[in-house]
């Protein structure tokens, strides 16, 4: 093997290591905004004994309600659209109507701390896969039997 | 990987006078192949759904390496194992293996309850166009691992166990993570890589790849092969 030869090989070998390390950044990067809707926005608002409740909508395509399910404590609960009433979204120009405020009733449960997560359902450009998007952050409430 | 600066008398260190020794260069090789392997098998599921032509961009560099290193070691065909003078002595080394192998796997279908079915590989093909398939599959790999891999483990660690050892690593560790597959892939990639290094013949090794395939599909339970799926597949 010529030395010339040696070193064209050698950074050929670096060239193909950079192009698959874009490659793969590549990848992550469009499974990313493939499986996630940038434009989401959204809160959860309040949990407590009796109800779950917040608001959310896509930036995108302001007009749609979206699909919101509750887990509590990383257990699904139910889902439903975020389609009840919320002025207060529209007057703070987040939303483009009144109506994109979601709101649960909370099931009956164990005595105790728990925590509360919603999320947002995402379907992609692909049919064959869907994805969950938390909106705002967990709310730990206390639940008493009693309720 | 250890990598040899050296300088000669009157010269200096410059990135120009890097010199790779050849058994540094070879695992480099070696471990730049099988990672363009790794990254097309585990994006294969990722990309399942938007484009899978992505995965074309690491086997096309793995092909462009692999072919390029056997030209500038002038490598021949010949050399690498595209003959037909040794066929028979190489077939005759694997037949023991063969027999073996297909034994072995009608005595676990049989314990595992497992009904013998040849026509079990890809059903819905005509079985003769299957196995000009599975030849076709199976010399394309045993021309990577063998007549790339195995050649750059005997630079790097010499003819022996040792090389044969690296060879039947990277065939199982790329079966991943099919336990079942890469344990059998393991055995396989010992017996073809000591084998070639005897003989190399690499029509030999690919016909009897398709064949100890189709055993092993014909008797073993698709369950425990995990219908032969590897890398983020598998999970799918």
């Amino acid at each position: 093997m010529s030395r010339l030869s040696r070193t064209t090989f050698v950074q050929l070998l670096i060239g193909k290591s950079i192009c698959e390390a874009l490659v793969v950044t590549a990848v992550a990067a469009g499974l990313f905004l493939a499986t996630t809707n940038p434009a989401l926005r959204g809160w959860l608002d309040r949990a407590d004994g009796q109800t779950i409740s917040g608001w959310a909508v896509d930036n995108n395509n302001p007009g749609r309600r979206v699909e919101v399910q509750l887990f509590i404590d990383d257990r699904f609960v139910e889902q439903r659209s975020a389609n009840q009433p919320r002025p207060d979204v529209h007057q703070a120009n987040r939303a483009a109507d009144d109506w994109h405020g979601f709101v649960f009733a909370t099931p009956q449960l164990a005595a105790g701390e728990h925590e509360a997560k919603v999320y947002v359902l995402h379907s992609g450009a692909s049919s064959s896969r869907r994805t969950l998007q938390i909106i705002g952050n967990p709310i730990r409430f206390r639940s008493d039997v009693s309720q | 990987m250890t990598v040899d600066v050296t300088t000669r008398p009157g010269e200096t260190a410059d990135r120009n006078q890097l010199r790779f020794t050849d058994r540094s260069l070879a695992g480099w090789e070696i471990a730049s192949v099988v990672s363009s392997i790794v990254i097309a098998e585990w994006m294969a599921a990722t990309a399942a759904g938007y484009s899978k032509a992505i995965i074309a961009v690491p086997v096309a560099l793995a092909i462009v390496v692999v072919i390029l290193s056997q030209r500038l070691r002038s490598e021949s065909l010949r050399e690498i194992g595209f003959r037909f003078d040794n066929f028979w002595r190489a077939l005759s080394l694997l037949a023991a293996p063969v027999v073996v192998t297909a034994f072995l796997c009608v005595v676990v279908g049989w314990k595992l309850g497992t009904p013998v079915n040849f026509l079990r590989w890809h059903p819905n093909r005509y079985l003769a166009l299957q196995f000009a398939v599975g030849f076709g599959w199976a010399l394309a790999q045993q021309y990577v691992l063998q007549g790339f891999v195995n050649r750059r483990a005997m630079v790097l660690m010499g003819r022996g166990w040792q090389s044969v050892l690296i060879v039947a690593a990277v065939f199982g560790l790329l079966h991943l993570p099919n336990i079942t597959i890469a344990a059998i892939t393991f055995v396989g990639g010992l017996i073809w890589a000591a084998v070639y290094q005897r003989v190399p013949n690499l029509f030999a090794l690919a016909i009897t790849h398709s064949v100890m395939t189709w055993f092993i599909v014909s008797t073993l339970p698709a369950t425990a092969l995990h219908h032969l799926r590897v890398g983020l597949g598998y999970f799918f």
